[in-house]
This record gives C-alpha cells, structure tokens and sequence, in this order.
C-alpha cells in the first residue's frame, strides 16, 4: 500500500485503467460466452428436431402391419459417426437401430411422450443430446429417438474460451501500455511546469510561468498559481515599502536628537539654548515613542495576539462621543462637524478598537477638509449591517491612491502632513481596526470633491435595537 | 520618604534618583535582583520601584517573595513588557501601581506622589494657586475677582492642573486622567493641545501673571512664577 501511495500519478492511473479494463473485459468475455454457448446448444436442439422429423418420414408400414425403415444411408461418414436414429415399438421392441448411436442405452418407453423430450447422455466420455418421443405410423405408435454427439459444438465451444480467456490479459496489457503513454503525455505539462515555478524565487517574484492555454486544465492551474505570485508580489512590495518607510520614519526622529545633542555640545550655550534643543529632543522622542507604539500594535494586530474584548456597542452613540472629543479641532478650523444617526444600529466588537477607528477618520478628516468646511459623518443601518459614512469637502484622493491610502506610511503629501503632526500610520490603524471588528473601510470620490470614507460592519442581532427609536424622531439629529 | 530603586540599568537608576532627590525623596539603588532583594527585605522603604527584568532574580519573583513575606511596602513596577497579562499578573502578586517603559518622569512622580497619598483623605473642596481659585462644589472659578466662565472639559483639565500644581504634568498623563482614553493617539495629542490653548486664554487673560506654562516636549505645569 505504501509503495502505491508514493508511485507517480502516471503509474496510478494505469494501474487502476488496467484494473477497470480488465474488470469489463471480463464482465464482456464471460457474457460472450455464455450468450454462445447457449446460441449452439440451442442451435444442435434445432438439428434433433428436424432429424427427428427426418426419421419419422424414413417409416413406412408394410404391408404386414409391420413398420420397417426405409432411410438411405447417409453419405457422408462423419455426419453418420455423429448422428443416429432409433425407433422402438411401444412394446420395446427395437424396430431400427442406426449404428452411430448403437452404444447409446435404450429409451425409456414409458416416459416417452408426444411432444417429444431432450436428454444429454454421457456414453464413453463422449456427450450425446437425445429427443425422444411418440410417432404413429400407419396408427401404430411407435417411439423416435433422434441423437447427435455434442462433441464437435463442445470443442468449438472449448476454442472460443482459449481464445477469450488468453487475449484477455494481452489485450489489458497493450491497454495499460497504451495508458501509461497518454498519462504519461497528459502529465508531461505538470513536470514543465513544476521546473518553472521551482524557478520563481522571492528575488523574482515579477516573473510568471507561461499559460500555452488558458482554456485547458493545465491553463486553469497556472493561471491560479499566477494569480497567486501576483498577490505574493503585492505582499512583498508592501512590506519593503513599509520597511523603507518605517527606517526612514524611525531614523528621522533619531538624526534629530543625534544631531541637536552634537551640536549643543560643540560649545558652551546659554540655559535658554539648552533648553531649547532639551525641549526639541523631548519632543522627537515623543514622536519616536508614540511610533514605536503604534507599530508595535499593528505587528501584535498582525500576529493576532491582540486581544478584544466583545460588547453590544451603539454605533450612533460612539459616533457622537468621537464627534464631541474631536469637535474641538473641527471648531479651531471652524469647520463644522456634523453627525447624523438615521438608525440605531449595534455592533459586537471591542470599544476602543472601534473609537480608534472613527477618531482616526474623523481626525483625518478633519486635518484635511479645508477651513469652514462641513464634515458629515452618518449612521445608518442596511440589512444585517452598520454603514457609516464621514464625508468631507476637501480636496479628495486621486483614484490610483485610493487602494493605497490604508497602507503604512503612506502619505498623500509627504512634507504637509508630517507638519501637521500626521505620523502616516491614522488610517492604517483605522483600517486595522476595522478588519478585527470584522468590517470593511473604504473610500470614494465624491463628484462634488471630497471623499466618503465608508465604515461597513456586520450588525449585532436586531433584537438590541432600539424598537421605540423610531418614534421619538426628536432624539435623532444633528451634533455640532 | 524612603525609596527603593531596582533597576539594571545604571543610566535610567540615576534619571530616577536625581528627580526623587530633586522632589527631597531619599534613594537607594539596588542593581541586581539579589541586591534589591536583599534589601527589601532587611531594610525598611516606604516604596520600591521595580524593574521586572532583571539579573539574577526576576522582579516577579522578589514582589511575590516579599508579598509572602508579609512586607507590604507600595511596588510600583517599571518595565518595557507592555502586554495586558504582564500587567494583570504584576498586579496580581501585588503590585501597586505599574509603569511601561519608555515613560515620562512627571508621571512617575506622579504616580509616586498617589502611592504616598494613598489612604490619606483628600476630600478637598477648593483649590488655589495664586489669585485663581476654583470651587468643587459650587463648580466656580475665580481669578482674581472676575469669574471665568469654563466648558465641562475645561474645568477637569484646570482642576487636574491644581491638584498637580508645581509638578509636570504630561500629556499621556491628562489623556488618561482628564479625557479617560487608556491609550494616546495623535488625534487626542491634538485635541488636549487646542483645549490646553483654550484654558490658558481664559485663565490667562491678558495683564495678569501667567499660570499655566508649557514645558516643551514634556508637557504643563501650573505654577506662580517662571516654570
């Protein structure tokens, strides 16, 4: 068994194309057989009936009352040496004995009947077939009996058996052959193209194996292996950005320190300039600090080694109490900060994780809509979900940033975010915030400019909704 | 005041003596585990700060020994292990307060000054500092003789700034303690420096001695005088 488990597929499946053919060729042989063999035994009842039909015309009734046979002698030696006729009084008295069938024992008189009767008789090894039965000649009764040898049909019956029972495994054989090279043919596109993705390594990752057919099986299979390099691709290219970008985000902080701790130190300076460039390095610290701390709860994110806890949350209520800590940016920028909760929806996830979510958005929004703008952010309920909605008026995102505007580090505007205190990690930590609670965030351009940051999540069971909600309309509305 | 330092790290020993010192604390360092052990043990401290990863003997283990030992001189826990469990179980064996690293000193001294306070009543209904004066009860506060008029936020953030007066106050410190967040982001950063801006316009106001004074990269302090 485990020498068949480990053979090649090729040899597999000859092997069980061998098993299966055998199987029906057999099936097939035995049936041939059997539907000949019946075919010839029916055949020689034929022949009896019409000898004995033969026979009862050789009879004639003397003129005495006596019944002689009147039959020519066949001519035919072989045919006489198989065949023989013999007719008995009803008493049992022989009236004519063929010599072919003189060794045969007498017929049983008294079972004899008209409509006649089949025997097969076995005399010196050799297989006879018999009919006996009544006849009236001249109206006496008499008894017939016609037999033939059944060794000729035996022996022909004998040679079609040799024949099917040693071509049988000849022709399974030449079969299995004959398999084996079409699996063989049939693989061969397998073997290539194992060699070729053994080639694909993560340096070259950009290269694909080649699809001779897409249509054909072997198509399908590389095409999907394809797919999956590009997404590998993806995933490598992500994460040597992130790498660059994550060392340069890191280093940058450190250069500064490094270079104001080098340069106070070159001479003597007032306490007033110490305290400066103390101050100035505190705060790159700060920001080195409140990095490292963000990172380190994406990798823990990644890793899935973070854990949440799970509560029914309100998802208009956790809208409003991010709008009302945040609002106070909006009002320094004296945009307006609107919320808008068309449904009461729950949703089951971890509390801080989901305010982490909004608070990034909105702040995001907020950063980047410009002066006495409005910025909406909505809930409603769709279906078995909770859609929110942060819709801004500022300047929007090109479409081929949008798929990357969740990535690490990534930065619209490299140098006017960083001024505004960005670390280009906010919607990253949105987005990873979002997949735990197990959400979508994605966003859109709106035509009028601006984007729609859209906030999808599974809602809790209908049951906790608030039925009595929808008819206090007063409690709805608008925070600002 | 009496306080224990285990700490492995000479560099961070000596940060944490000198601002004990400077707050009038007397110190001592203990570099290993056994020596910190030792010590707890056979002398008497009125707080020990604790280092978990250590040579010799882990923090863990002296806490836990000590607690079995039935001293039940105030732990405040200092390590870099930031993960929910490694502050459950330190809690657990006992600790009382418990501090991630990299931290800020204000807040360490801050921490220390609850852990002294513990137990002492603090019902205070007023607060003062200088000419500004703020009533918990009646939720008013004076400057002078003009009433200021403070938002909700406005009034827990100079509240917290009294209580503090004369020590720094960073910002991770008001994000937990003022606006009740477990954790600091960049948004938050934002909002306590606008809301921070705020207050000190209205406490602040134009002609008279400024109270509220930014330390940069530090955070606030709310002190008479130059900071």
């Amino acid at each position: 068994m485990s020498w068949w488990s480990t053979a090649s597929i090729r040899v597999r499946l000859t092997g069980w194309y061998g098993v299966v053919l055998f199987l029906m060729m057999a099936i097939y042989a035995t049936a041939t057989f059997v539907a000949v063999r019946h075919e010839f035994l029916e055949q020689l009842d034929d022949q009896l009936h019409d000898d004995f039909e033969a026979a009862e015309g050789h009879l004639i009734a003397g003129a005495d009352g006596r019944i002689v046979w009147s039959g020519e002698r066949h001519h035919d030696p072989d045919s006489d040496e198989e065949r023989g006729s013999d007719v008995w009084s009803v008493s049992g008295e022989p009236i004519y004995r063929s010599t072919a069938s003189a060794s045969l024992p007498p017929a049983a008189i008294a079972a004899a009947t008209a409509g006649g009767r089949y025997e097969s008789l076995v005399i010196n090894r050799s297989r006879w077939r018999t009919l006996t039965g009544t006849s009236s000649v001249g109206g006496r009764a008499v008894v017939l009996r016609a037999s033939r040898s059944e060794d000729r049909v035996r022996a022909q019956l004998w040679e079609i058996l040799v024949v099917l029972v040693l071509g049988l495994p000849l022709v399974v054989a030449l079969a299995s052959l004959g398999g084996y090279t079409l699996a063989r043919r049939a693989l061969t596109p397998i073997d290539h193209l194992a060699s070729e993705a053994r080639r694909i390594t993560a340096d070259r990752l950009h290269e694909r194996l080649s699809v001779p057919n897409p249509e054909d099986e072997i198509g399908r299979l590389a095409t999907v292996i394809n797919d999956t390099y590009a997404r590998l691709e993806s995933s490598f290219d992500q994460l040597r950005r992130f790498t660059a970008d994550a060392s340069h985000e890191l280093r940058t902080p450190l250069s500064v320190i490094r270079g104001l701790g080098e340069m106070q130190l070159n001479r003597t300076r007032t306490p007033d300039e110490y305290k400066e460039a103390i101050g100035s390095m505190l705060e790159e610290v700060d920001r080195l600090t409140s990095l490292v701390d963000t990172l380190l709860r994406l990798s823990h994110g990644d890793a899935g080694t973070i854990r949440l806890s799970r509560e029914a949350l309100d998802v208009g209520q956790l809208v409003r109490d991010v709008a009302s800590s945040l609002g106070i940016l909006a009002e320094e920028r004296q945009q307006t900060l609107k919320v808008d909760v068309r449904e009461d929806v729950f949703v089951t996830t971890d509390r801080l994780v989901l305010r982490e979510a909004f608070a990034n958005v909105i702040d995001n929004a907020i950063k980047y809509s410009p002066k006495g703008s409005t910025i909406v952010a909505s809930v409603r309920a769709d279906g078995e979900r909770a859609v929110v909605d942060i819709v801004d008026e500022g300047p929007g995102i090109a479409a081929e940033h949008r798929r990357r505007i969740f990535d690490r580090f990534f930065r619209l505007d490299e140098g006017r975010s960083r001024d505004r205190g960005g670390t280009g990690l906010g919607l990253a930590i949105a987005k990873w915030a979002v997949d735990v609670s197990g959400g979508q965030i994605t966003v859109e351009g709106r035509p009028s400019g601006g984007s729609v940051f859209r906030i999808v999540l599974p809602a809790a069971a209908p049951a906790i909704r608030n039925p009595h909600r929808d008819r206090e309309p007063q409690l709805k509305g608008e925070h600002v | 005041m009496r306080v224990l330092i285990v700490e492995d790290e000479r560099k961070l020993a000596q940060i944490v003596e000198s601002a004990l010192q400077a707050e009038h604390y007397e110190s001592v360092v203990a570099p290993t585990g056994e020596d910190g052990f030792f010590r707890a043990n056979a002398e008497a401290f009125d707080l020990i700060i604790l280092d978990l990863m250590l040579p010799g003997r882990s923090g863990l283990e002296i806490l836990q020994t000590l607690r079995q030992r039935h001293i039940e001189t105030p732990v405040l826990i200092l390590t870099a292990r930031d993960g929910v469990d490694d502050r459950v179980l330190g809690l657990d064996l006992g600790a009382d307060d418990y501090l991630v690293k990299p931290f800020a000193l204000p807040e360490l001294m801050a921490r220390i000054r609850a852990l002294f306070r513990r137990g002492r009543p603090s019902d205070v209904l007023r607060l003062k500092a200088a000419d500004l004066e703020l009533d918990l009860v009646t939720r008013r506060v004076m400057r002078g003789d003009a009433q200021l008029d403070l938002t909700g936020r406005e009034f827990e953030l100079l509240e917290y700034l009294l209580r503090h007066q004369g020590h720094l106050v960073s910002r991770e410190m008001l994000a937990r303690e003022v606006w009740r967040e477990p954790r600091r982001a960049t948004p938050l950063d934002n909002v306590i420096d606008v809301q921070m801006t705020r207050l000190r316009k209205k406490v602040d106001a134009d002609g008279v001695p400024r109270l509220i004074h930014t330390v940069r990269g530090v955070g606030f302090v709310l002190r008479e005088g130059e900071p």
